[in-house]
């Protein structure tokens, strides 16, 4: 049956053969050796590496500051997508472009920028710190970080879905009588919901991940401020490459359950959105 | 619910897209707002729905002012040209959306939302896809949920947006008969938009012409067809040869010919020109007196009823459109190139010169 399998769209065997060697080559071997490398520690080895109190403070760190952070972005960068989308004004195309520099500046450059902005006799810091808050060298200060550096994902992957979004449905919502938050949650919120959720998750395996921009404002307290990749690094410099990959495994299983978890959400959504 | 606007006034920076309008929709009544794009008749419907703020003047709903009232409290329906439909509810949900957010003391129970919902189905006969997401639909069929969802509220007025637009032709057709039955089955006081004469003239009661941000005229389908009252609105509704020529006591040159123009006795060699609808006009092998204009054929298109001839005018190589029956085509004999007459059998005179370029306009 060769003519069967004929399609109008060929290349499939060619096309995925280079898209697999390519992850393979650039993802799937680097994170292998994370294994190869860990299974030079013993069992037990590993649990003590892993359940070390430090390392165990540092996951809380780490996962719990870029979850906050991923929050906060979603919901300010919904709002500053929705300004760029629905409004027009001068400077708008000026707005729209500093929102992709967080993705360009190197982070330790946002990193010491935040620092010096936070310190306690800093610009923002001064004002913040007569009320008792202080942001840098604590779990703030790490937020704030986090948060800076993962602004874009979710303005870029809401906007493109609200640029989509008519004015004539809000229109038609409210000649139907919705007030304008039941126009928000009813229609506005459920059709940027998977998009939202993209933006969220790319934004919290960002911060998962980052390490430029936080170690200058984190301080690095040992239980209190470090966060995981540090800790990878301290161990690397220590020449433990062992222990250092066994803490990187551990990041990696979570992150990629996390990451499952919401995908699988957003494929719920979709479904039920069914565009 | 009738509906008065009084001197309505709307600009969009320079652009006047109202120019003092007043209208009448009394209630019950089916009405067209029709015109060319840029006439002003989306942004008249949107002031109406209270989606746009007028810059100056009024509109009452049944004598009530509800210039300033906010597009919820107006209880208007409002159908969208690109239906508008909520993409992430079912047809069902979309239908119930209006009921559903009202506040609770006047929301009815589900079972009262389910039965209300459910009728409407009936209605706009789609009972069977109540399930189905908008985007499983065919473009008719989503501008009937958008109808229903629209009708849901029990609306004072219902107002459509070039309702059948998006649609192609044979669904259009379809569509617009279904509405009209509909309105005399609902009878909610309607006003729709459109571009489309034949729809506006065969759907509405009564059709409003508007032109650059003024109404030119209003009427019923017949009296604004059989008389326009400006130059606009024969252009408009139907196919219309132009004669430019001086009127001059009830009469009008066109060249060697004349046309009579009996309301205009009083007139002393003024220019003019004379509007005869394609069919208003009789062709003969000879002249047959003052009012024949000699033409040459120059085109026929030879297929249905109708036989649609193009004429030069010998005198000035004027172009003319005949539309003839088949009959009376039959008779003649035409072949292209042949010399005939032609003599207007309805002529209207309007004074002034009419942009001299356009001899016919469709």
């Amino acid at each position: 049956m060769r003519h069967n399998s004929r399609t109008v769209l060929p290349g499939f065997g060619l096309s995925l053969g280079i898209t697999c060697t390519y992850l393979s080559l650039l993802v799937l071997i680097p994170l292998a050796t994370v294994f190869t490398k860990t299974a030079e520690l013993s069992g037990p080895a590993f649990w003590a590496t892993v359940t070390d109190p430090r390392v165990v403070a540092s996951y809380r760190v780490t996962f719990g500051a870029s979850f906050v952070a991923a929050l906060v972005n979603t919901v300010f960068g919904l709002l500053v997508a929705w300004v760029l989308v629905r409004y027009r004004f001068p400077g708008r195309r000026l707005v729209d472009a500093m929102v992709d520099l967080p993705f360009a500046l190197p982070t330790a450059v946002a990193g010491i920028a935040l620092t010096t902005l936070y310190v306690p006799n800093g610009w923002v810091g001064g004002y913040l710190e007569p009320l008792g808050i202080q942001v840098s060298y604590t779990w703030i200060g790490i937020t704030v970080a986090l948060i800076f550096i993962g602004l874009p994902f979710v303005v870029r992957t809401v906007q493109p879905v609200l640029d989509d979004l008519e004015v004539e449905v809000e229109e038609a919502a409210a000649s139907l009588g919705a007030r304008r938050w039941q126009t928000f949650t009813r229609v506005v919120f459920p059709t940027v919901a998977p998009a939202l959720l993209t933006g969220f998750a790319m934004a919290f395996a960002r911060a998962i991940g980052e390490y430029g921009s936080v170690v200058f404002i984190s301080g690095n307290m040992p239980m209190k401020t470090e966060i995981v990749p540090l800790l990878i690094i301290t161990k690397l410099e220590q020449y433990d490459y062992a222990g250092a990959t066994a803490v990187a495994l551990v990041m990696l299983v979570v992150s990629f359950l996390l990451l499952l978890t919401i995908n699988l959400l957003q494929w719920v959504a979709r479904r039920r959105l069914a565009v | 619910m009738s509906i008065e606007v009084r001197n309505l006034r709307k600009a969009f920076g320079t652009f006047v897209a109202l120019d003092d309008v007043n209208l009448d929709v009394p209630g019950g009544e089916l009405v067209a707002l029709l015109g060319p794009s840029g006439s002003g008749k989306t942004t008249l419907l949107r002031i109406i729905a209270g989606l746009e703020p007028a810059d100056q003047g009024l509109i009452r709903f049944e004598g009530e002012d509800t210039t300033d009232r906010p597009v919820r409290e107006r209880q208007v329906g409002f159908v969208f040209q690109h239906y508008a439909l909520f993409r992430h509810m079912s047809v069902f949900e979309n239908i119930a959306f209006g009921l559903r957010v009202r506040p609770r003391p006047v929301r009815p129970s589900d079972e009262e939302i389910r039965d209300t919902v459910m009728g409407l189905l009936r209605l706009v006969q789609l009972e069977a896809l109540g399930q189905r997401r908008p985007s499983e639909l065919s473009g008719g069929q989503r501008q009937r949920v958008a109808l229903a969802r629209a009708l849901a509220v029990k609306p004072k007025v219902l107002l459509l947006d070039e309702p059948f637009g998006a649609l192609d032709a044979k669904v259009r057709k379809e569509l617009r008969r279904w509405l009209r039955r509909l309105h005399e089955e609902v009878h909610v006081t309607s006003v729709f938009v459109t571009h489309d004469q034949e729809e506006a003239l065969e759907v509405s009661d009564r059709v409003v012409i508007m032109n650059e941000g003024r109404v030119e005229q209003s009427g019923t389908p017949e009296e604004v067809y059989e008389r326009p009252a400006t130059p606009f609105v024969y252009g408009f509704l139907g196919d219309v040869n132009l004669f430019h020529g001086r009127i001059d006591r009830g009469r009008v040159k066109v060249g060697a010919s004349e046309l009579d123009a009996p309301e205009w006795a009083e007139a002393r060699d003024q220019a003019g020109v004379a509007y005869v609808r394609t069919y208003d006009v009789e062709l003969t092998p000879s002249s047959s007196g003052r009012s024949s204009i000699e033409t040459i054929v120059r085109h026929i298109r030879a297929f249905g009823p109708v036989i649609r001839l193009e004429l030069d005018r010998v005198e000035d190589g004027g172009s003319v459109e005949a539309h003839l029956p088949r009959a009376q085509y039959d008779k003649l004999g035409l072949v292209k190139g042949q010399r005939v007459f032609v003599s207007p059998t309805s002529v209207r005179v309007f004074a002034g010169p009419a942009d001299g370029s356009a001899a016919r306009i469709a």
